[in-house]
């Protein structure tokens, strides 16, 4: 423990020690500097928009766009954005992702496309988030409870992704995007057709993506104690492959605008071979080893369909918005057939599922919600509720969570008052209402039940029918101080989660992970409280920001592993069970940019957060999937030269501190460094440029394990040396 | 200028402060499970013999507390596991099951116990399927830190 604290200590120096350095580099005279205005594809937002938002938003809020993406391109939405402090993953191998605000992810976290929340399986680890990255222009991300704004769930904080922008008038073009990854041998293409005349418009992508195995610089990882040998270093069967398509259209004129969004998210994933199922396998080398391309079992195959309907139009001093939507998420997870508990060794004939389905989840999601923005001397009031109703079937040879149906309805009124140029205050109030609805399920196989001394064979029940409601009040209240280049906020808020079909009602095995988890029906609705500030300092040759947050949990909903082991469907693996505890957290983000030359900068980023079980079985210990500080270093260098438009040259170091605060099952993290190194430009050819963008991630080809990655429990380390391509042809066809 | 130092000063202190430290000892250490004692069984490679009832024995350690145990006797007829251990042992060619053994069976620990000398009697039914089969044995601690050992053993 002397030892612990030791390292304690370390980080604080290193973070003290970052501050001084900080302001040595403040002393130094500022250079003429101008910000420049960042061009998006088909329209300018001038950074200002960005900026007065965050200066009258009491939330912390980042703001990117396409073109941060582009140069910081990863396999998929959020390990493209996890640059930003804070901003982490639970990555799932190459083509999947998670987002981890502050160390909060699954049902904590919400993603919100063109104002429609995301409803997948949120909960599970190994469920990617179903969003194509190519299709995303500007992305808000909220690090702090945003439950006033969209209810239950946002306790973490909150993705935004924000709706296209409009095409111009009379206008008719597109865009080529190419992508390679020599990691993965991924090849990935998106091509984007838009056009409007005067009012009418429409927008319409298509995207493929194809990969193979990840590779690790390693030939054997080790599966628990299970030594599994790896062939030319490919983590076996991680390969994959995505197909996207989207569609907006509708009408935009003087009073009114309607948008109709179409998209269909569709991947195919395998898992690593050698985890899956109720220990370490054994699998079929040769089979496996053949291909590095070939999806074979495990696998995933997930469709996503979006139908949603957003209008817009004013009355007099009123904008009003309403939308509705629809949602259908279908989950496949196929593996063999592997009995457990008392299942027959072989699978029976006459099943009704298939025998490799292992489980199948399909949800339907209709939602409606309308709002009234409206401004009454200085202040600028919004009005709205929502309404939420999902039915959940479940399907497949093995059972997790039950089938159910939830209804969930909300009311917020939020108020924004402009005091004078310099004050602002926000305030917010919202009640929720939540139903949740499960249904029974017996296995479909018998198990000896041991009574009396007499040994019986019978059906057992997994999950029993079960009704449960809730109800909340949240609250925020904020205010913002922007006296000339430093700005201050301050935020104060509750949040709350409604418990999920898999934190009440699971009882099953976790085939990643190898264990039994159990829902626990007591649980009540999870509530957050939480302290955010914000400085930002902003002058024309040096930035900084710093956003501390204290956060508490009178209730966190936490699957507590227990001592036990489960005898029936569990086959004898420990037992998890869900539990709530008090929680208390706090944590920084730091960020700061300072400019040397015009066209020669460092920025440095760096984060912090601590989590502590303050009561329960775990009293004393973290949360799980706590990401260890960090502090990225860059450097950026953007020449002028002839021919290129906005050249740059850039490397990063990201030094990631071992994690040693642990909660069971997890295991400490060592330390990392990591390099990365980027370059590119936009070259102009005729009216358009096209832009190319080369990354190299993981330069030294380093082997590291990420604390947060879904295949950390199984010591799978992070894929080694890639090289990333990426190019944007734009085109335009005059009318 | 001035107003930027005056924040940077607050900014130091607010880090200084937080980085007060209170923690308590939280236990971060698997329990152990020993199977090279002179009585240990079964232990990699061993065979039972199906009619009969033979004794499981094993060391258990913890740095605090131990939890409980479950054992787990399920066919690789298969091929599908191997096991935690160094050495592997002879297996039978690939067949398909007809009756094999199934047992899973947890079993206490006395509270509060660092050490202990687990015992359990387990009957082969005379009737199941000889082959190679899996013998797992899961250990957990008190606060729910699990170890596992997977060894192969034959039925005959």
């Amino acid at each position: 423990m002397k030892n612990a604290l030791s390292i304690y200590w370390k980080y604080c120096f290193l973070l003290i020690s970052l501050l001084i350095t900080t302001e040595a580099v403040s002393q130094n005279k500022p250079s003429e500097k101008k910000p420049e205005i960042k061009e998006l594809d088909e329209v300018l937002i001038s950074n200002n928009a960005v900026q007065k938002n965050k200066k009258e938003e009491s939330l912390n809020v980042e703001t990117v766009n396409n073109s941060f993406i582009q140069r910081n391109l990863g396999g998929s939405l959020m390990q493209s954005l996890q640059k930003l402090p804070g901003v982490k993953t639970i990555s799932i191998g190459s083509g999947g992702s998670k987002p981890l605000i502050r160390g909060l992810s699954f049902n904590q976290v919400i993603v919100v496309e063109n104002g429609l929340k995301h409803e997948g399986q949120q909960w599970g680890a190994d469920h990617g988030l179903e969003i194509d990255q190519y299709a995303v222009n500007r992305v808000e991300i909220i690090k702090g409870p945003s439950s006033f704004i969209y209810g239950s769930d946002a306790v973490g904080g909150a993705i935004n992704i924000k709706p296209l922008p409009l095409p111009l008038q009379n206008t008719f073009g597109g865009s080529v995007d190419l992508t390679g990854k020599s990691n993965n041998a991924q090849l990935g293409s998106s091509i984007n057709l838009f056009g409007r005349n005067k009012n009418w418009f429409f927008d319409s992508r298509v995207t493929t993506m194809d990969y193979g195995d990840y590779r690790v610089p390693t030939d054997v990882v080790h599966v628990y104690s299970y030594a599994v040998p790896l062939y030319k270093n490919h983590l076996r069967n991680t390969a994959g492959k995505e197909l996207d398509f989207h569609l907006s259209t509708g009408y935009s004129g003087e009073h009114l605008k309607s948008v109709f969004y179409f998209s269909n998210v569709h991947t195919k994933s395998g898992f690593f071979a050698n985890a899956h199922g109720l220990e370490p396998r054994n699998v079929d080398l040769e089979l496996h080893d053949k291909s590095s391309r070939d999806i074979l079992m495990p696998y995933q195959q997930v469709n996503h369909l979006k139908v949603s309907n957003t209008t817009s139009f004013r009355l007099g001093n009123h904008a009003f918005e309403t939308q509705i939507g629809f949602q259908n998420n279908f989950r496949r997870e196929y593996s063999h057939y592997v009995n457990h508990g008392y299942m027959p060794p072989i699978y029976p004939e006459d099943m009704y599922a298939p025998q490799d389905l292992e489980r199948q989840y399909d949800k339907d999601v209709w939602s409606f919600s309308a709002k009234d923005e409206f401004r009454i001397q200085n202040h600028q009031i919004t009005v709205g509720s929502n309404v939420v109703f999902q039915q959940n079937e479940i399907g497949g040879w093995s059972f997790l969570i039950p089938s159910f149906t939830q209804f969930n309805a909300g009311l917020f009124a939020y108020d924004k008052i402009e005091l004078n140029e310099k004050w602002f205050l926000n305030g917010a109030v919202r009640y929720d209402y939540g139903k949740i609805k499960m249904k029974s399920y017996y296995d479909w196989f018998q198990s000896p039940v041991s009574e009396n001394n007499q040994t019986e064979l019978e059906y057992l029940q997994r999950s029993q029918d079960l009704t449960k409601t809730f109800d909340s009040f949240t609250w925020s209240i904020g205010a913002n101080y922007n006296p000339g280049k430093l700005s201050l906020k301050a935020n104060l808020g509750s949040s709350f989660r409604m418990p999920i079909a898999k934190e009440l009602a699971s009882n099953g095995v976790n085939y990643h992970y190898f264990r039994f988890e159990k829902g626990n029906p007591n649980l009540d609705a999870e509530r957050s409280y939480q302290l955010d500030l914000g400085m930002e300092w902003k002058a024309q040759n040096f930035s900084f920001q710093l956003t501390p947050f204290v956060n508490y949990f009178p209730n966190f909903i936490y699957l507590n592993p227990t001592s036990a082991h489960d005898i029936y469907y569990g086959a004898g693996n420990q037992v998890f069970e869900y539990e709530q505890s008090k929680v208390f957290r706090y944590g920084a983000e730091f960020q700061t940019r300072y400019y040397f030359l015009k066209s020669l900068s460092a920025e440095i980023g760096a984060e912090y957060l601590y989590s502590e079980q303050k009561s329960g079985s775990k009293k004393g210990y973290t949360l799980p999937f706590s990401p260890p500080p960090s502090v990225l270093f860059g450097l950026n260098y953007e020449p002028q030269i002839p021919f290129l438009k906005e050249p740059y040259f850039s490397v990063d170091y990201r030094f990631t501190a071992q994690q040693n605060n642990i909660v069971p099952p997890e295991k400490k993290t060592a330390e990392s460094h990591v390099f990365n190194v980027a370059f590119g430009s936009k070259v102009k050819t005729g009216k358009q440029d096209i832009s190319i963008n080369i990354q190299i991630q993981n330069l030294f080809n380093t082997r590291y394990l990420n604390h947060t990655s879904f295949y950390r429990l199984i010591e799978l380390p992070e894929a080694g040396r890639n090289i990333i391509v990426s190019m944007k042809i734009p085109f335009s066809v005059s009318r | 200028m001035k107003q930027l130092k005056l924040l940077m000063a607050i900014l130091a202190l607010t880090f200084i402060s937080s980085c007060s430290s209170d923690k308590a000892e939280i236990d971060t250490e698997y329990p152990v499970i020993d199977i090279t004692g002179t009585n240990a069984f079964p232990i990699q490679c061993n065979t039972i013999e199906r009619g009969k009832t033979f004794t499981f024995k094993a060391t258990f350690n913890d740095n605090v507390a131990l939890g409980s145990y479950s054992l787990d006797i399920h066919h690789n007829f298969d091929h599908h596991t191997h096991s935690t251990e160094v050495t592997t042992c002879e297996m039978e060619a690939v067949k398909s099951p007809v009756k094999p053994m199934l047992f899973i069976n947890n079993y206490t620990i006395p509270n509060g116990v660092k050490t202990y000398e687990a015992t359990a009697q387990i009957t082969v039914p005379a009737d199941v399927d000889p082959g190679d089969y899996h013998f797992m044995i899961r250990l957990t601690d008190k606060e729910g830190w699990q170890t596992l050992k997977g060894l192969s053993i034959k039925i005959l």
